[in-house]
């Protein structure tokens, strides 16, 4: 231990020894700006690369849903039989060895130069000629399409059903959630399938087939999260203040929902593309000229051993699709709710 | 009087992603053969995360202790290895935690937990040590030991459960005992009852106890001595009548005069210190407390002040003990206890200056 | 327990009912008939088969003997295949389906677990990232992409694993990875986020300041802590495999009941629709029960306090 040491002592001057002026304000300066909950999500989803990976790559792939199908003079059902199953060749990148847009098959035979094509098919053509690159992005579009429109309806049912379930609570609650139980029990793929087979396939009926079981699992969290908030100080004050019930729901209890609420649909979004490009897969998609993802993957199967550019293709891209979702989905639960994790 | 436990300057650190966060900024302070020291202060002062590097219980990463030492009778703690330290462990230095609801395992029976460190360090086999654990839980006063056993933790109230705890960390006598704020969780009856439990346990056992609280009602209840602690450092130690009739430092003032008693009078506010406590990611230049405090002089903001020695036991990390400072009056109702401390020197003395 | 076991079985009782039925009424608004595809049969004979299985009955009177007969256990009988009753249909190929579902649970499950335990003792380190970005993976990649892509990769282009048929374990590698992908990126997501929580808890302190070592802590105390919760995920991976085995099956010729499904949905044969239909319900309304019940009896805290959550 130190030793008392006067000699060591310092010397201060005498002026330092005077007390400080102060105000409280001074220590009840905050150090850090302060931000409302949006613009700290905001900050906690930057620092997630995962997030922001998925986020540029879903922007990526959108762009080319819209545009790509634009990008040259094909459409998606032109057909050309002479030009059937040619793999991918594109311009710039006909040179590079090890990439495979040369335009040979797979035993390296250029097919292009024995069948004398002169135009340049970027991801080649299908069993009927069709420009894969028109379809592929064509087909994107659908499958974005269909993922986007059933989270959104899911969203607005499952608002409305969980709001009012919990919202309501007593008897409502109980009858509501007596039915969702129910719901819950049923296999959801068998109920999409069994109402695909009935209603034809189409981007409307396979939309409605996932939104008769999708949105079950919205109702259940938005009312979860009712009943939690309900009992929540900050409700029952605004409740003895007496604010409408309306007032409640839109001011107090929505904006406390909403982080909840945006990570479920977010994560509806990559389910509802993977359901469509199932039943695509087992049949019950999208029929052709039409095409998606999932009914291109499928397609892809029928020549896999002999051209397999046709199953890769459209393979990759779906899986980025799903996969940029889920990372965002990961990233915006993770910077909405840390609670939600697991 | 040996010292059981000396702590030398320790610094304890935590690599965050916003930088280093500098819990424990060189804390000294020593333990000696069964007495109890308490550890006062607001949340965050580090009070916790001193204890918890004691028992090197500190999760790395992130945490780390950075320098300092901790000498055990005479053994660094900061340098033997782990294994040693699980030796230490639960058999002559053990812990118990704030709340008793979550620190016990759900899926494990109340038995098979006491009996872990039993069959651990003291050898005993499955058979001895359930018959020691039934004495354990029969001594922190649970009834029916023999049976409750066999049961898991959710089937016992908090009270039981943090006596179940206690029993835990009493199991192979050790010299000594950390208790983390054990009576927080707890209602105001069963706080009593387990201190109660924990001053005649010691005096069977003849453990020391580190008490950290910030409840200075239960300071003057258990402590032999107190340390106060403020934005990682220790700024005042001494002992009870010490802190309590004399108390020197700005901060201890605070504390006390935020405290109310029987004699505080209607008319007598309670003084409720302003501000919230230092970012300890950038640690404030000079003295810690001086932003909040009423009493800051230029200086603080400065220069971190050096120790001065009241008494024999009582030190205080302060420029207002400087013989050049002005004479400051504490707040009223710490004036109101001030009592003459026998043992004061004639004046402060510079113990240590600022490393 | 007994009164949740109970309770569970009414309402399991009614989901049924509730299936049975809307899957009957569906299937008379499917459009085509089971005839559609035998255009030799003359209208005269078409009616005489409609006659015998009884589709020329009023609505109502179908329903009841559909339900009746479903209560004797009887599914009826495929128009496709030459009158073979739907029971007899499943039962034969229940095997290869539940071989291949339970050799990918459990592959799927222990290398699940094994990765979200590696992940979560050295969080942040490699082995850390490469599990966490092999469980996103296997989320997002739909298994019947990735049983292609196995199928291009591993039987076409290097021919290590045959490309499809049922005729042996060699044959089984590939759909077995490819159906396990989900399951091990879900459990292993999963184990690493309950483990970690678990790591971080009081108790896990107090057992280290108990002196118990590091090991000990991990068998003793985390792991089974971390298992527990695993359980819950049985059911909506059963239900991914039954999903999965749909697409799997058809992929390596796999003769299955998933295989059977697809083929009938193309075929239109509504008898053995319905009938996968239910069955298909009935095996997952079992494991979601099987499982809640495993559940409480695992778990002390749900064990005593008579099954409630």
């Amino acid at each position: 231990m130190n030793v008392e040491n006067p000699d060591k002592k310092i010397q201060l001057q005498k002026d330092l020894f005077q007390p400080v002026d102060k105000r409280a304000s001074q220590s009840e300066k905050i150090s850090r700006p302060s931000l409302n909950f949006w613009q700290d999500a905001w900050l906690r989803l930057k620092g997630n690369k995962g997030a922001i990976v998925g986020l540029i790559l879903i922007t990526i792939i959108t762009f080319m849903a819209i545009f790509g199908p634009s990008m040259n003079k094909y459409t998606y059902k032109q057909q050309n039989i002479s030009h059937a199953k040619l793999p991918p060749k594109i311009a710039a990148l006909e040179n590079v060895d090890w990439l495979p847009f040369d335009g040979k098959d797979k035993d390296g035979f250029d097919m292009y130069e024995a069948k004398n094509v002169k135009e340049y098919y970027w991801f080649g053509t299908d069993d009927l000629g069709r420009d894969l690159w028109t379809r592929t992005w064509y087909g994107t579009r659908i499958s974005i399409y269909i993922g986007v429109l059933a989270a959104v309806i899911d969203f607005l049912i499952g608002i409305a059903y969980g709001g009012v379930s919990g919202f309501y609570g007593g008897r409502v609650d109980n009858v509501m959630q007596r039915i969702i139980e129910i719901l819950m029990g049923i296999p959801h793929l068998i109920v999409v399938i069994l109402f695909i087979l009935v209603f034809e396939p189409g981007i409307f009926s396979i939309t409605m087939a996932m939104v008769i079981t999708g949105w079950v699992n919205m109702a259940r969290i938005v009312r979860g999260q009712f009943l939690k908030l309900k009992t929540q100080e900050f409700v029952l004050a605004s409740r003895t203040l007496g604010a409408s019930g309306s007032r409640l729901i839109w001011k107090h209890l929505m904006p406390n929902v909403m982080g909840p609420i945006i990570v479920t649909t977010m994560f509806t979004i990559p389910s509802a593309i993977f359901t469509e490009a199932f039943l695509s897969f087992i049949g019950l998609g999208i029929r052709p000229p039409e095409a998606s993802l999932g009914s291109l993957v499928n397609d892809g199967f029928k020549s896999l051993q002999m051209y397999p550019h046709m199953l890769i293709i459209p393979s990759v891209i779906i899986s980025l699709l799903i996969l940029s979702f889920n990372l965002l989905a990961d990233g915006l639960r993770d910077a909405l709710d840390p609670k939600m994790r697991k | 009087m040996k010292k059981l436990l000396d702590v030398q300057n320790l610094h304890v650190s935590f690599d965050t992603h916003a930088g280093e966060v500098k819990a424990v900024r060189g804390v000294n302070f020593h333990l000696d053969k069964g007495e109890t020291l308490a550890i006062v202060g607001e949340s965050g002062s580090g009070k916790s995360v001193t204890t918890k590097a004691l028992m090197r219980l500190i999760p790395n990463p992130p945490g780390r202790i950075k320098e300092g030492k901790m000498l055990f009778e005479g053994r660094d703690l900061v340098k033997i290895s782990e294994k040693e330290m699980e030796k230490l462990r639960g058999k002559d230095i053990s812990m118990i935690f704030q709340d008793p609801m979550t620190s016990l395992n759900p899926t494990m029976t109340v038995g098979k937990q006491v009996m872990e460190p039993l069959i651990k360090h003291q050898k005993m086999n499955k058979e001895a040590a359930r018959k020691r654990a039934v004495e354990l839980l029969a001594l922190v006063g649970l009834p029916n030991p023999e049976a409750r056993i066999k049961q898991y933790p959710h089937q016992f109230s908090g009270g039981q459960r943090q006596r179940v705890v206690i029993a835990i960390a009493l199991a192979c006598n050790p010299k000594i005992l950390i208790a983390d704020e054990p009576t927080t969780a707890l209602d105001v009856t069963i706080q009593a009852q387990i201190l109660e439990l924990m001053k005649e346990l010691q005096k069977k056992i003849e453990t020391s106890i580190i008490f950290i609280t910030h409840d200075l009602g239960v300071v003057a209840n258990v402590a032999d001595r107190v340390a106060v602690m403020y934005g990682g450092q220790i700024v005042e130690t001494g002992t009870v009548d010490e802190i309590f009739y004399d108390p020197r430092h700005p901060y201890t003032w605070g504390l006390l005069s935020s405290m109310p008693s029987l004699d505080t009078d209607e008319e007598t506010e309670l003084q409720a210190i302003p501000g919230t406590p230092p970012d300890l990611l950038n640690p404030p230049k000079g003295d810690a407390f001086a932003l909040r405090s009423n009493y800051a002089l230029k200086i603080d903001l400065e220069q971190e002040p050096p120790v001065y020695q009241v008494s024999p036991t009582h030190f205080v990390k302060s420029w207002l003990l400087h013989p050049d400072a002005p004479a400051f009056e504490p707040p009223v109702n710490v004036q109101q206890n001030l009592r003459p401390m026998p043992n004061n020197f004639d004046k402060p003395a510079l113990f240590e200056e600022v490393r | 327990m007994a009164n949740f076991i109970l309770k569970r079985l009414v309402y399991m009782f009614i989901t049924l009912l509730i299936i049975a039925t809307i899957t009957f009424f569906l299937m008379k608004l499917l459009p085509g008939s089971p005839l559609t595809n035998q255009e030799k049969l003359s209208p005269a004979q078409q009616q005489l088969i409609l006659d015998k299985y009884g589709l020329n009955d009023p609505l109502p009177v179908q329903y009841v003997n559909y339900m009746t007969n479903l209560f004797k256990g009887d599914l009826g009988l495929s128009f496709q295949y030459d009158n073979r009753p739907v029971t007899k249909m499943i039962g034969e190929r229940i095997g290869p389906s539940a071989y291949l579902g339970f050799q990918a649970v459990l592959f799927g499950t222990i290398v699940g677990i094994v990765l979200g335990i590696l992940a979560a003792l050295k969080q942040n380190s490699v082995m850390d990232y490469a599990a966490t970005t092999i469980a996103v993976l296997g989320i997002s990649i739909p298994s019947f992409v990735f049983a292609g892509l196995l199928q291009y990769y591993l039987a076409v282009k290097y021919p290590i694993f045959p490309v499809a048929a049922w005729e042996g374990f060699e044959y089984t590698v590939l759909p077995t990875i490819a159906l396990s992908v989900f399951v091990i990126a879900t459990v292993a997501r999963y184990m690493r986020s309950e483990l970690l929580e678990v790591l971080s808890s009081d108790y896990i302190m107090l057992a280290r300041a108990k002196g118990v070592s590091s090991a000990a802590i991990m068998v003793k105390h985390a792991l089974r802590n971390a298992l527990i919760p695993i359980i819950t995920l049985l059911g909506p991976l059963a239900v991914n495999i039954m999903t999965g085995s749909l697409v799997i099956e058809r992929i390596f010729g796999i003769p299955g009941i998933g295989e059977q499904f697809v083929r009938s949905i193309m075929t239109n044969d509504f008898t053995v629709i319905m009938g996968i239909t239910l069955f298909y319900s009935v095996l997952f309304i079992f494991i979601v029960f099987i499982v809640d019940i495993l559940y409480g009896v695992i778990d002390p805290r749900i064990r005593l306090s008579g099954g409630k959550k």
